[in-house]
């Protein structure tokens, strides 16, 4: 039985996973969808009942029945390396692919439709705060008077991207950004804005469960400090025990999100409280792994290497 | 009208610099120049900041 992982050539956190299954003993093919269908190339039969199909890739071939497990990672768009790329071509592949693996019985890490949903930031704030988690007060508005009734009420917010930074056009990097007092709200109207209030940290958290195993890691805060990601903070990642009310929150939000894979992210106050800040269903480890040593990957290559439902 | 969240765009922090290391088919991974998978050098992946949660945000939803 094989594990299929979809994701890019130079994914080298990808790596550090192929590697554990190596180890382990387990085939996989990894491809991506990109380079179908000149590069790659899938067939599926549907006779008389019967459906069989079968994906090729450097030389390897794997049939859907032989499929233990589908990683999608961080795979490229159906067709984009082909020479003619199309958005109909893009469409064209993406319908063959996703419906031939759609219909095998590979548990997914993880399924595009849990995935699709757990992008969505207006639920995953909904589901966090059933789940138990502490959640900022929010607001997600296209108008620019209840934008401005909300700095005023939380005095401090900050500013940040539904859906990451715009595609096209120049590369740019949208951090989480404070407000300043006296904005002006206008530009709300032009595109549904996210604001949160502001939460003064003492430390970024990023918490990765994997199956239900999590790995917590903790990085110091600069005084003042709001997105981590972005700018040198002086912290390192170093690993942290996960507070039991914080497991059950997690386990409660990725059994309803159905989620096998989920990276949190939290700001740790002065009160040692976590709050949610985002779950990102596929979201970065390697750097956490390579700096703390926390076997995330392992935990994934095992999750992996599970048998199918009902296989022998 | 320019989105409000658009007036706070940055530089790319990461910027588009040629990784040291190729993929491999043979072995499904990616190689340093001297034939070791790039996995081996830890410091040198912390470096190049390919694994970070902003590598890859421009085409990619999930950091």
């Amino acid at each position: 039985m094989t594990v299929l992982i979809l994701t890019c050539h130079q994914d080298v956190t990808t790596d550090l996973v192929v590697a554990g299954l190596h180890e382990r003993g387990v085939p996989l093919v990894r491809l991506d969808p990109a380079d179908l269908p000149h590069d790659a190339g899938l067939s599926a039969e549907y006779v008389r009942g019967d459906f069989h199909c079968h994906l090729s890739v450097d030389g390897r071939v794997v049939s859907s029945e032989a499929l233990r497990s589908i990683w999608v990672r961080r795979p490229g768009e159906p067709a984009a390396h082909a020479g003619e790329p199309s958005r109909w071509l893009t469409a064209e592949t993406g319908q063959a692919l996703h419906g031939v693996l759609y219909s095998t019985t590979a548990r997914w890490m993880n399924h595009p439709r849990q995935a699709e949903q757990a992008r969505l930031k207006p639920w995953q704030l909904r589901f966090a705060h059933q789940s138990g988690f502490a959640v900022p007060p929010t607001v997600v508005t296209t108008f620019p008077r209840v934008a401005e009734q909300f700095a005023a009420q939380y005095g401090t917010v900050v500013v940040k991207s539904l859906s990451g930074p715009p595609r096209d056009g120049p590369a740019i990097a949208l951090p989480t950004a404070l407000v300043e007092p006296g904005t002006d709200f206008g530009g709300v109207a032009a595109c549904p804005t996210l604001l949160q209030r502001y939460v003064p940290k003492r430390a970024d958290i990023r918490l990765t469960s994997v199956g239900g195993r999590m790995f917590a890691a903790r990085k110091a805060a600069a005084p003042g400090q709001v997105d981590g990601r972005y700018g040198d903070t002086g912290g390192v990642w170093e690993p942290v025990d996960v507070p039991d009310r914080i497991a059950r929150a997690v386990r409660e939000y990725t059994d309803l999100a159905g989620l096998a894979f989920a990276a949190f992210d939290f700001a740790e106050d002065a009160e040692n409280v976590w709050w949610f800040l985002e779950c990102n269903q596929g979201g970065q480890f390697g750097f956490v792994e390579l700096e703390t040593g926390q076997p995330i990957a392992g935990a994934v290559a095992d999750w992996l290497a599970r048998p199918a439902p009902g296989a022998p | 009208m320019r989105p409000f969240v658009l007036n706070y765009a940055q530089q790319n922090a990461v910027p588009d610099v040629p990784v040291p290391y190729d993929y491999s088919s043979a072995l499904q991974l990616n190689l340093l120049p001297d034939g070791r998978p790039a996995i081996s050098d830890r410091v040198l992946l912390l470096a190049v900041g390919t694994t970070t949660s902003t590598a890859g945000s421009q085409t990619h939803f999930d950091d």
